[in-house]
């Protein structure tokens, strides 16, 4: 049987290479694609544990705002990264380093 | 009291009037007012009585309280009355001698204060009071010698005299804190009266003491107030201020240097003669002996009239000296009182000799030296009264009889032979000595009349005309008569030949140790006359008769005249000694005292430099080690904030999982 454990381990894997990609990668499109991955095992999360609320099917409908939310951030997101490119002339997170220092 | 006082008045009111005091009459009235009253109101009611002494309490130091006041007894109204006696000649003197002189009114003056300290010394009730008196009187013929001060040679006498003096003083000085720290007095009636500690003994924590005399202390304190008296009465080797105090006017020589001044060391030792042991006394009977005997061989080279008359007074002095030191300090005292008399009568003539060689040299206008005997011969037509006065004081230097002189050397000869065969071993000398320097001062003084008054004058020849010499002035031969009478023996005593009866003698009778020799009171006088008699004789062939067997040049000559080289060897040994050591001496403080500045300088130096190179290097470096390592620290964190997104979110991740690891296993 596929057990609750199944899904999580999946959702946890997601969420690793979600998180990974946010800290790992070189291009701000490829953090919010990493945004969008650990979003949606955290989705895939509520969704597994749907399966104990038969009356209110709470997981589910919390699933299909987690849905919308994801893409209401990641076009806020890409509106950002636009701005920064407009200003940066780059989208390399390491190369954006005002902040500091 | 108003005998002291008066001169000491007379001294003020002349330094006030200054230049004014021209005719010295004010210190003439003084000292004859102190004569007068001295003879009458002191010496007629003390003498042969008990003794007066009155004391007023001076200052107190700690718990001791010193005194002064006036003390009259047989030796003090002597020395009193002999002091205003011979002054008063000297005054009157004075006055003719010094006529014309620029400075008279410091004479009169000087010569006040002088009467005064000797009068002061004289009736002391106590030895620090007597002090006080010694050092005036040194001091006011320190004024008296320098009085001529132009001349180079009168200021290097003065000072010359008031040195050597001064080296008698500490002597004193030493003497009398000796006595003080162990009796706690220097009253002199305490200590040396008939009922002093001397005679009977002292408390000592309440049981009644005898002094021993043989302690070495007391040999001490006998030689230092020994000591103060050689530097005063100049007594070898401590005479060679007194003829170079010839200086000094003569009459100043014939009062000081005579009578008066030189017999205050002879009168201190009276004063204090229970303190001495028989050690002392002995080296005191030889020293006395040396200085007669030196003294008496230098007389016999000198040319100088005045200088003769001062080895003339050591050698009495040593006489004197010679007296004190067998025993017979009664002996010693007569011969002082006859000394005064014809030395000072001595002086005086030889005054009037030089005043006359003086106007004589400024009248023909001759290059010679006053003082000069070589220039003097066949006075005796020209001065025949000075020539007879100085002849009579003459014959009682020498000891001839009927003179008054014979009665006290042949006392002091006498008893110094008895005293020697009394006591036996090489004492004999004493005597023996004695009696060749009585035999040598008969020549001496024979010399001197003879060159001086006898033979032809010497510059007859040179000057054609009738040589305008006078006789003495009247002023100047009246006190010489007055003198003269002192020098001959009826004043004295009514036997001319024996001592012992002499009314002085008398009243200061002291016991004496040892017996009387019969047999010597005869051939020693008698002896002696001889002896005059033929150096006489020898002199008048040599010296008028002009057949002198010795060249002028030859080496005994030329040490006599020279006084032995000591003043020479004093030279020598004493000033450049001084010099030479306070030259090594600034080498020593140039060098290695300024040199161990240097040096401690150099390490000063060396000391701050390693100083402020630990403080650059080390102490500073801590402090920029600790500055630098916060910086490197700094610096390393400082990369945590490096404004990149991905390294934030790592830290954040890295912390939420570390939290979650400790959440599980806790």
């Amino acid at each position: 049987m596929i057990t609750l454990t199944h899904f999580l381990v999946v959702s946890a894997c997601i969420f690793c290479i979600g998180l990974y990609a946010v800290l790992a990668k070189r291009n701000a499109i490829m953090i919010l694609v990493g945004i969008e991955l650990m979003i949606n095992a955290a989705i895939l999360n509520f969704v597994a544990f749907g399966k104990y609320d038969k009356e209110n099917y709470g997981g589910q409908i919390f699933a299909l705002f987690a849905i919308v939310l994801a893409a209401a951030a990641v076009a806020v997101g890409l509106a950002i990264i636009l701005n920064v490119y407009r200003h940066y002339k780059t989208i390399n997170p390491e190369k954006i380093h005002e902040l500091k220092d | 009291m108003i005998v002291v006082l008066l001169p000491f008045l007379a001294f003020l009111v002349q330094a006030l009037l200054g230049k004014k005091a021209k005719s010295g009459n004010i210190g003439l009235l003084a000292i004859a007012g102190s004569t007068i009253m001295c003879l009458l109101g002191v010496f007629m009611e003390v003498w042969h009585s008990t003794t007066m002494s009155q004391r007023w309490e001076w200052f107190v130091i700690g718990k001791s309280p010193f005194h002064f006041g006036i003390l009259l007894n047989n030796l003090t109204v002597l020395m009193q009355l002999l002091v205003c006696i011979i002054a008063l000649p000297v005054h009157i003197y004075s006055r003719a001698y010094m006529k014309g002189d620029e400075g008279i009114h410091r004479y009169w003056m000087y010569l006040s204060l002088f009467c005064f300290a000797m009068l002061g010394l004289t009736v002391s009730i106590n030895l620090f009071q007597m002090y006080i008196f010694w050092e005036l009187v040194g001091f006011s013929s320190y004024l008296l010698i320098g009085f001529w001060f132009t001349r180079e040679s009168a200021v290097q006498a003065n000072k010359k005299a008031f040195l050597v003096n001064r080296i008698g003083d500490i002597g004193f000085l030493i003497g009398l804190s000796l006595l003080f720290s162990h009796f706690g007095t220097l009253d002199i009636v305490d200590l040396f009266g008939t009922e002093g500690v001397f005679m009977k003994g002292f408390l000592n924590d309440g049981s009644w003491q005898v002094v021993d005399k043989n302690t070495l202390w007391i040999t001490v304190a006998g030689v230092a107030f020994f000591l103060g008296a050689m530097a005063k009465s100049a007594q070898f080797p401590l005479h060679v201020w007194l003829p170079d105090a010839m200086e000094g006017p003569t009459s100043v020589s014939s009062l000081i240097h005579a009578a008066t001044m030189v017999a205050a060391g002879v009168f201190l030792l009276c004063s204090v003669f229970p303190l001495f042991n028989d050690t002392v006394l002995l080296i005191i009977a030889v020293i006395g002996t040396l200085t007669a005997t030196t003294a008496a061989i230098f007389a016999l080279g000198q040319y100088d009239i005045k200088k003769i008359l001062a080895f003339s007074t050591i050698s009495q002095l040593g006489f004197m000296m010679v007296g004190v030191g067998i025993g017979a300090w009664d002996a010693a005292m007569f011969h002082l009182t006859t000394h005064a008399f014809f030395k000072c009568l001595l002086f005086l003539g030889a005054g009037a000799v030089i005043h006359e060689m003086a106007h004589l040299k400024a009248h023909y206008r001759l290059d010679i030296d006053p003082q000069d005997l070589r220039q003097m011969g066949g006075l005796r037509k020209y001065m025949p009264k000075t020539f007879i006065l100085m002849a009579i004081a003459s014959l009682a230097l020498a000891g001839f009889p009927l003179t008054s002189g014979y009665l006290s050397k042949d006392s002091i000869v006498i008893s110094a032979y008895e005293w020697a065969s009394h006591l036996g071993g090489g004492r004999i000398l004493i005597p023996i000595a004695l009696i060749i320097v009585s035999l040598l001062t008969a020549f001496y003084i024979g010399r001197l009349i003879f060159k001086a008054f006898f033979g032809t004058f010497t510059h007859e020849e040179a000057i054609k005309e009738p040589i305008s010499l006078h006789e003495a002035p009247v002023a100047m031969l009246i006190p010489m008569v007055f003198l003269v009478i002192g020098c001959l023996f009826i004043g004295y005593s009514l036997n001319p030949l024996n001592y012992h009866h002499s009314w002085l003698m008398e009243s200061l009778h002291v016991n004496m140790t040892f017996t009387v020799v019969p047999l010597a009171h005869t051939i020693i006088p008698v002896f002696l006359t001889v002896g005059t008699l033929i150096t006489w004789l020898i002199g008048w062939k040599w010296y008028v008769k002009k057949a002198y067997p010795l060249q002028a040049e030859s080496k005994w000559i030329l040490f006599s005249t020279r006084q032995g080289y000591l003043d020479e060897f004093n030279n020598r040994v004493f000033v450049q000694g001084t010099e030479k050591l306070s030259l090594a001496l600034y080498w020593f403080d140039k060098h290695i005292i300024d040199g161990a500045t240097k040096l401690l300088t150099r390490f000063t130096t060396g000391i701050s430099t390693a100083t402020h190179w630990i403080d650059k290097y080390i102490v500073d470096g801590f402090v920029n080690l600790a500055a630098n390592t916060t910086y490197y620290i700094g610096h390393l964190v400082r990369h945590v904030q490096n404004g990149q997104l991905q390294a934030y979110l790592g830290f954040a991740f890295t912390v939420v999982v570390l939290g979650i690891l400790y959440l599980i296993i806790r």
